[in-house]
């Protein structure tokens, strides 16, 4: 059990860390940026509510907000890299979870040994929780590390339920990638059109935000996870993050049945 | 029970029929050369057999294993190795990990002996390796399980003669352990040396089924040859010449006759050039099945 997997995760590793390293030193230096934002006395409401609607929806602006660290974080960090850049990279690494083997014919050895198709794509999928896992468990201690330094008070609590809350979402945007590289099986069709597909729905639920046609956005994942309500509201959308569990446990078993049925 | 039953298996993409209708058996422990041109559904039965596709009619066994019951196929498949035509691996893997993997689901107890026979640089990368590097890791991977079943499609492609005939002689040794070998080929020379019985696939029908002292009788030589002055058109009517072609001083020809009197026919030209080879796979068929003979 779990060789597969054992096998795909060590490879990811290398990758994962020189990533979750970026990423934190990125969050590093935004935290570093909030004393000179705060103390620059600019009026932040004024300047939010001259901004399109659908722009404060898809980055999670409120004027109010960007006075605080929680708030800052959450428009410069949390809606930008964690909703849009890394759902779009899990997407995409998950867009080659088993099209790219298929293609170079890789795939054959592999289901030459005493293993099933099923087991092949479940333990491929289960580590793409590498990245997800090490990027959800270093980047709050960059955080807390950068809000020591500046001597900001910091809700750590609230940060950890962003993180947490994240890796469902995360779940989703993998799940789409790994639904496409078994329907498409062409590796660069599957890794783009998962790219678009994440991008798409991201726009859908920010550009419909505020209009008549908010309900369009309810089949965005990103209506289930918004982390400026966790950071400055203090409100916690349980049930969106099982909802989002839902979809993308639906989303691979789906994929499984196309996989064992699939003519390779 | 053979260690391959296929009984009128078929496979269609579309309209295209790639296999047709076909019904054979492997005996255990022997040596099968399947047999076809580029194109006659050798991969295809191959790929059927191993469950990567579904036959559009017809069934088969493979040690006993339904394969339209992937799961029972999938079980059987710890005592079966398989060499895909030009195999493809994780090329950011050294050979060592890839081994260790490939171990690590279906056991490894013959690959220290292997390796002394086959020794592709385990240590690098196997995006560096050379054809011939990863033919022979491929081959590692197929035998190091101690599988009682081998299928191998095209496996020579890319070994050095040298290479090539240790790798028949292991084969023969295999056999002899009691190992059944299926090896698909368009090559008859290479079908011929190893091979105990033949099957010929041609546009997706088997034609016939042999053994291998009756197909080395069939076969022949393509000879081409360059003579000074031309050949007399009438070395065509010489006992064992078929396919007669000429153009001014080269010839070529099909030769299953006595060699003594070709070269008896020969010493009486002065000769620029000779080749004695493998004939076309396709051309065996032509002459002795016909073109549409299916």
């Amino acid at each position: 059990m779990f060789e597969i997997t054992r096998y795909e995760a060590r490879s990811r590793v290398k990758g994962s860390l020189v990533l979750t390293f970026g990423v934190g030193v990125f969050t590093l230096l935004i935290v570093g940026l909030f004393p000179s934002i705060a103390a620059s006395g600019v009026d932040f409401e004024a300047y939010v509510e001259s901004l399109p609607p659908a722009f404060q929806e898809g980055f999670g602006v409120s004027g109010a907000a960007l006075t605080t660290l929680e708030g800052f974080l959450s428009t410069e960090v949390y809606q930008f890299i964690w909703l849009l850049m890394l759902g779009l990279y899990i997407a995409y690494t998950a867009g080659n979870t088993v099209a790219g083997d298929i293609e170079s014919g890789r795939l054959d050895i592999l289901l030459a040994a005493p293993v099933s198709r099923t087991t092949v794509l479940v333990e491929k999928i289960l580590s793409l929780l590498v990245p997800i896992v090490l990027l959800n468990l270093v980047v709050p201690l960059f955080v807390l590390a950068g809000a020591i330094l500046i001597d900001e008070p910091l809700d750590f609590a609230a940060i950890v339920v962003v993180h947490l809350l994240s890796i469902p979402y995360l779940l989703v945007c993998a799940a789409i990638g790994v639904f496409l590289s078994v329907a498409l099986m062409r590796a660069d069709l599957a890794q783009r059109g998962s790219l678009a597909a994440v991008f798409l729905l991201f726009l859908v639920d920010t550009v419909s935000a505020g209009t008549d046609y908010e309900w369009l956005g309810t089949a965005s994942p990103t209506r289930y996870f918004d982390p400026t309500e966790i950071l400055v509201d203090g409100t916690y959308d349980v049930g969106g993050a099982f909802v989002l569990l839902v979809a993308a446990l639906v989303l691979l078993i789906v994929s499984c049945k196309r996989f064992q049925e699939a003519e390779l | 029970m053979g260690a391959i039953d296929v009984s009128h298996l078929s496979k269609h993409f579309g309209d295209v029929v790639a296999v047709d209708d076909l019904s054979f058996s492997v005996e255990e422990g022997e040596i099968f050369g399947y047999l076809g041109p580029n194109g006659a559904g050798k991969t295809t039965t191959i790929r059927t057999l191993l469950g990567y596709q579904k036959p559009t009619a017809g069934t088969a066994r493979v040690l006993g294993a339904d394969i339209r019951d992937s799961g029972a196929l999938t079980r059987t498949k710890a005592h079966i190795g398989y060499l895909p035509s030009s195999p493809s691996f994780d090329e950011r893997a050294t050979g060592a990990t890839y081994l260790d993997f490939h171990a690590s689901l279906k056991g490894d107890e013959r690959r220290a002996e292997l390796l002394d026979m086959f020794d592709p640089p385990l240590g690098r990368k196997i995006g560096t390796y050379s054809t011939g590097n990863k033919q022979m890791l491929g081959i590692v991977q197929t035998f190091m399980h101690d599988p009682e079943l081998v299928i191998m499609d095209e496996p020579t492609a890319g070994l050095d003669p040298i290479k090539q005939e240790r790798f028949n002689q292991f084969l023969r040794e295999e056999r002899d352990r009691g190992t059944t070998i299926v090896f698909s080929s368009h090559i008859l020379g290479e079908v011929r040396r190893v091979c105990d019985r033949v099957g010929f696939i041609r546009d997706g029908h088997l034609v016939t089924l042999e053994d291998i002292e009756t197909l080395l009788e069939r076969g022949g030589k393509l000879v081409r040859v360059n003579t000074a002055t031309p050949l007399d058109p009438e070395t065509a009517d010489l006992g064992g010449v078929v396919n007669f072609e000429q153009a001014d001083r080269e010839a070529q020809f099909t030769f299953t006759g006595d060699y003594n009197e070709l070269l008896a026919l020969l010493a009486d030209y002065d000769v620029v050039d000779l080749d004695v080879g493998e004939p076309p796979l396709e051309d065996v068929f032509m002459h002795y099945y016909g073109e549409s003979d299916v």
